[in-house]
């Protein structure tokens, strides 16, 4: 799998801090994430992988040490800012589809109002997406109407449609009822295999073991172990994460 | 097994539960099957129920009667037989009430069409009596205080324009909601303009029923900007224009109408630039426009705050500036979630209208109900001159608040 | 606090940067507009003769005031005024309680198992919350008050109380020297009260006896208000108004505008707290009710034990709101010449001109009135829920 990384760095974070109010969400964490890799976190809750990818594109503001996306730094520059947005997607555990607009205007909203596309185009972007994760035929209704993985899947379409290079994914399957959850992983492995650069938080092992170049695991607002699926699984050596997949391995 | 109902936001304001409420009992019981088990059930369960309906049928009773000795034989009606155009116009010159005709008419014909599209009707034989009822009486009522034909006419096509309007509107069908909404908004300024333009009626001279509509109408319109923009500044995270905004807001709430108008009155002609002379009643409704908007900002913020956080985020990561998000993302929900509380504001607005009655200046409805019993020759009559007042302000209030729950269903509110 | 510092970005697109200067515009903004109005004020003021300060409040009313507290047209602008507001507190604070009685009663029937009863209390909500205030109160000032009966030929309860078209006149308590004094035992007294009733909840903790707070408490207080009454002399008295021709003596004497204002405040206010409680009483849990009637508690036992007390928790912010309502509602008192403060600026307006000292003056009345309303609905509101949280 690792074939897929021609080693570019688009994603480097050094060192990087944050508190919430007194709490110190993130501990100082360091990783880089190559162009291709897929790259998986996995972790107790409040452990602060979701504080961690949010702050990768400014969802959340770090407040020590230092990101670098595609060679742009994060910092208080709102072009900086804009620029790295951009390049990444996003999809939500909570999928957060826009519910008065149609699937269609859903996914159209963007590339028309931030990247000016005339209208032609952007639909059939959108309709090609639509192809892609499998709904063409949902293209016209609105959000409410379909089910879970349905959502989560024109969430993912919704954030492919602006061309990103990096797609993030916080927890996406983990509000879904279990028949809908594979329909979203196929969707991704799909998206893992075309080259794209995914960091993925999930508690889908098996997801992981299929595609992951790299397994991350966090705890307490640090990376306490990192590698390949394989040895990670199977073979963890500290053991704090040999306790956790104790725990949510059966 | 159905949730408690949620407490709604406006307590105030709570739709009246009707036959099929809900009432405080625990034990289900079986369902009343002939009418006199239903009496028994809910009249005489016990004997201390009992005697409450008894009573309580006796009191019901001899006030009905009271009422309707006083209505039909010894009220003398004829303060508001001589008045009726006063009440409904004021000061508005005779030879000029074509134009108040003409904005009837648009108006009228505009709310047709919105029935027929909006409203599906199902006649069931309560719904036809609680139209035909009230129809009946006010023709008879009409009968009575009318005499010319001219006004007969006048009212027949009024009802002849709603009617055709209703039928216009079920045949454009539901789809076209939005040119509908431009065509109300664009209706405002085209009253104003029938009853000003070539020539026109100054607004001193407006009064009456019609000041009211007019003066709520432009407070609302003018209002919701203007609280819209209010609202946005209490949730900025600036906290210059936050605190600014709140500020505000609470102090035009916590004062009441009566004083803010006085200060519109006194005080606001001295804040604005020398040579500018607003007119009575413009002042009045800047003030009613801006006490207004501190309620539509409270309003639009608790709209706000009903879209999820989620929202905005995926919004920010697509790369949404902050003014389209609100534009395309924001805004439409939370509008459309505070739909009820703004009918709600709406009809107090138009209660509060009366309060220009207290300042002596303008002669709107409740201040020419007030000087009707006043002339020597209706002297005396004091609650014959005021109960048609009152009773207009009931029917376009209660008629709005049963409106807004139907189109609450309708337009679907809380479904998306 | 400030990420690595080698890139500081320049500083028209530094997010933190334009957070403040956006900040600095709209202050700058505001401001200005505010120093424009100001002006202008101060222009149009002076052209009418007149300034800015409240040195006026001191000089001579030289107006009348048809009810209140002490007071006669030598007294300042600012004493009238004083009356204005002590007359606003006296409707206002009689209107919350009885409105809040009203509306509780009607809430309560507007959920009765009897249909009628049902129905009624359904249409005198429905009649009354259409109707505007003000519509009311005139209606009761002209078409009730007024035409009551002249006094002396008039309507009297019980032999006790009168109504004319002079206003109401109702038995009530006279204070004689010693009164104050007596003020003080009873608020000594309730003090012991409370203390007796958290020691009797201590004991309860410590050994399980049971607390018996209500009649121990009850007993401090009683002791030491009997005590105190006898050693005062016995201050009050109950005085029973009498009437004659020219007008009504003794006992408490409610004009006719004070009634009327009353009379349209409570009505109307009742019917909005009415909804109220029927809503907070609705919000309560089926599964309340449904547990008191398995523990065998007869329905007005499951009222008051169970439902009333947490649907008035949910009750309290949008009461609060309607009693801040009635309070500015009752400035309406100026429609029918209830010299409230409304009503006693504007003749102040009238003699001495100074309109926006005195609205300034008014507002910030009422803004005080608002927030002390609020904050006691605050105290309320903490003192109940911790008690127990609903959910």
């Amino acid at each position: 799998m690792s074939e897929r990384t021609n080693g570019e760095a688009m994603i480097v974070a050094e060192d990087v801090e944050k508190w919430f109010a007194g709490f110190q969400a993130l501990r100082g964490v360091s990783t880089t994430v190559r162009r291709g890799e897929v790259v998986v976190i996995v972790g107790p809750s409040g452990s602060g992988k979701s504080t961690f990818i949010r702050t990768i594109n400014r969802l959340e503001r770090h407040d020590k040490g230092r990101i670098v996306v595609d060679g742009i730094e994060l910092t208080d520059d709102i072009r900086n800012i804009e620029r790295i947005r951009s390049e990444i997607g996003i999809v939500f555990q909570s999928f957060n589809l826009f519910p008065h607009l149609r699937v269609v205007e859903n996914l159209t909203l963007a590339p028309r109002n931030v990247r000016r596309w005339p209208r032609a185009k952007a639909e059939e972007k959108a309709r090609q997406l639509l192809e892609r994760v499998g709904i063409p035929e949902q293209a016209r209704k609105y959000p409410s109407q379909l089910s879970g993985g349905q959502q989560q899947r024109v969430a993912i379409a919704r954030a492919l449609v602006m061309e990103p290079k990096i797609m993030l994914f916080d927890e996406p399957t983990s509000a879904l009822d279990p028949e809908m959850i594979k329909e979203v992983l196929d969707v991704m492995k799909e998206l893992a295999t075309s080259g794209i650069t995914m960091v993925v938080i999930t508690h889908e092992i098996g997801f992981a073991k299929e595609v992951a170049d790299r397994v991350l695991f966090f705890e307490e607002g640090r990376v306490v172990e990192e590698g390949p699926p394989g040895e990670f699984f199977s073979n963890p050596r500290e053991e704090r994460t040999k306790q956790f997949l104790s725990q949510i391995l059966v | 097994m159905s949730r408690p109902p949620a407490v709604p936001r406006d307590l105030e304001r709570a739709p009246m539960v009707g036959a099929d409420e809900r009432v405080v009992e625990v034990a289900p019981v079986a369902a009343p099957a002939t009418t006199r088990e239903w009496l028994r059930q809910n009249l005489f369960s016990s004997w201390p129920n009992g005697l409450l309906t008894i009573v309580t049928s006796a009191i019901l009773l001899y006030l009905a009667f009271r009422l309707l000795r006083f209505v039909f034989v010894s009220a003398d009606w004829s303060v508001l037989k001589a008045n009726l155009r006063v009440y409904m116009t004021g000061r508005f010159p005779v030879e000029e009430l074509w134009r108040v005709w003409a904005a009837v008419y648009l108006v009228t014909a505009l709310a047709g069409i919105s029935r027929g599209m909006l409203l599906r009707t199902r006649w069931t034989t309560t719904r036809v009596l609680s139209v035909a009822v009230p129809v009946v009486l006010l023709i008879g009522a009409l009968l009575y205080l009318v005499d010319s034909a001219r006004v007969w006419l006048l009212l027949g096509v009024a009802v002849a324009v709603l009617l055709v309007g209703t039928v216009v509107g079920r045949r454009l069908g539901p789809t076209r909601r939005a040119p509908l909404l431009v065509a109300w908004v664009l209706a405002f300024p085209a009253v104003i303009l029938t009853l000003r333009a070539f020539g026109g009626v100054k607004p001193e001279l407006w009064g009456g029923f019609l000041l009211n509509v007019i003066v709520a109408t432009v407070a609302i319109f003018a209002s919701f900007p203007l609280g819209l923009i209010l609202a946005l500044g209490r949730r900025s995270r600036l906290p210059a224009v936050s605190a600014f905004s709140v500020g505000v807001i609470e102090v035009v709430r916590g004062v009441p109408l009566v004083a803010w108008l006085f200060f519109g009155q006194f005080v606001l002609p001295l804040l604005l630039p020398a040579g500018l002379a607003v007119p009575n009643i413009v002042r009045a409704m800047i003030m009613f426009t801006i006490f207004s908007a501190a309620y539509v900002a409270e309003i639009v913020r608790g709209g706000l705050q009903g879209v999820p956080e989620g929202q905005y985020e995926a919004a920010r990561a697509l790369g949404l500036r902050p003014a389209r998000m609100m534009a395309l993302v924001i805004l439409p929900q939370a509008l459309r979630s505070t739909i009820p509380a703004m009918i709600s504001h709406f009809i107090s607005l138009f209660k509060d209208t009366s309060l220009l009655a207290a300042l002596g200046l303008f002669s709107e409805l409740l201040r020419t109900a007030r000087r009707a019993s006043a002339s020597i020759e209706f002297i005396g009559l004091q609650a014959e001159a005021l109960l048609p007042a009152a009773l207009i302000f009931w029917v376009v209030a209660f008629s709005m608040s049963r409106w807004s729950q139907r189109v609450e269903v309708r337009v679907g509110v809380g479904e998306r | 606090m400030a990420t690595a510092a080698h890139t500081r970005p320049p500083f028209w697109r530094d997010v933190r940067v334009l957070r403040v200067a956006g900040q600095a515009v709209f202050v700058i903004l505001v401001v200005v507009v505010a120093r424009e109005m100001f002006l202008n004020l101060e222009f149009g003021v002076r052209r009418q003769g007149i300034d800015l300060s409240f040195d006026f409040l001191q000089q001579r009313a030289g107006f009348e005031i048809k009810e209140g507290i002490d007071y006669s047209p030598n007294q300042s602008f600012l004493r009238a005024f004083r009356v204005g507001v002590v007359n606003t507190i006296a409707v206002a604070s009689v209107g919350i309680v009885l409105a809040t009685v009203l509306g509780l009663v009607i809430g309560v029937a507007r959920l009765s198992p009897n249909w009628l009863l049902r129905r009624m209390a359904q249409a005198f909500v429905e009649l009354i919350r259409n109707v505007p205030v003000l519509v009311q109160i005139i209606f009761w000032y002209v078409a009730v008050v007024l035409a009551l009966p002249v006094i002396g030929g008039g309507l009297s309860v019980w032999g006790v109380a009168y109504l004319s078209n002079r206003g109401a006149a109702i038995p009530w308590v006279r204070a004689e020297p010693g009164a104050g004094a007596f003020g003080l035992v009873v608020l000594v007294g309730l003090a012991a009260a409370a203390a007796a009733w958290r020691w009797r909840l201590r004991v309860h903790e410590r050994t399980g006896a049971p607390p018996r707070r209500f009649p121990v408490a009850a007993a401090v207080f009683g002791a030491i208000a009997v005590a105190g009454y006898a050693a005062t002399g016995g201050p009050l008295s109950i005085e029973v108004p009498q009437v004659d021709r020219f007008g009504y003596e003794g006992g408490f004497q409610a004009s006719p505008e004070y009634t009327a204002l009353l009379l349209g405040l409570v009505i109307y206010t009742a019917a909005f707290i009415a909804e109220i409680i029927r809503g907070s009483i609705q919000a309560v849990p089926k599964g309340q009710r449904e547990a008191a009637e398995a523990l065998g508690l007869t329905p007005g036992q499951q009222l008051r034990l169970v439902v009333l007390p947490q649907a008035l928790r949910i009750a309290i912010p949008p009461l609060n709101s309607q009693y801040l309502n009635l309070t500015k509602n009752s400035s309406l008192g100026v429609a029918i010449g209830f010299p409230e403060i409304i009503s006693v600026s504007g003749t102040i307006i009238n003699q001495a001109g100074r309109a926006t000292q005195m609205l300034l003056l008014v507002m910030a009345t009422y803004l005080t009135l608002s927030l002390l309303i609020s904050a006691a609905m605050n105290g309320l509101n903490r003192l109940v829920a911790s008690r127990g949280a609903l959910r």
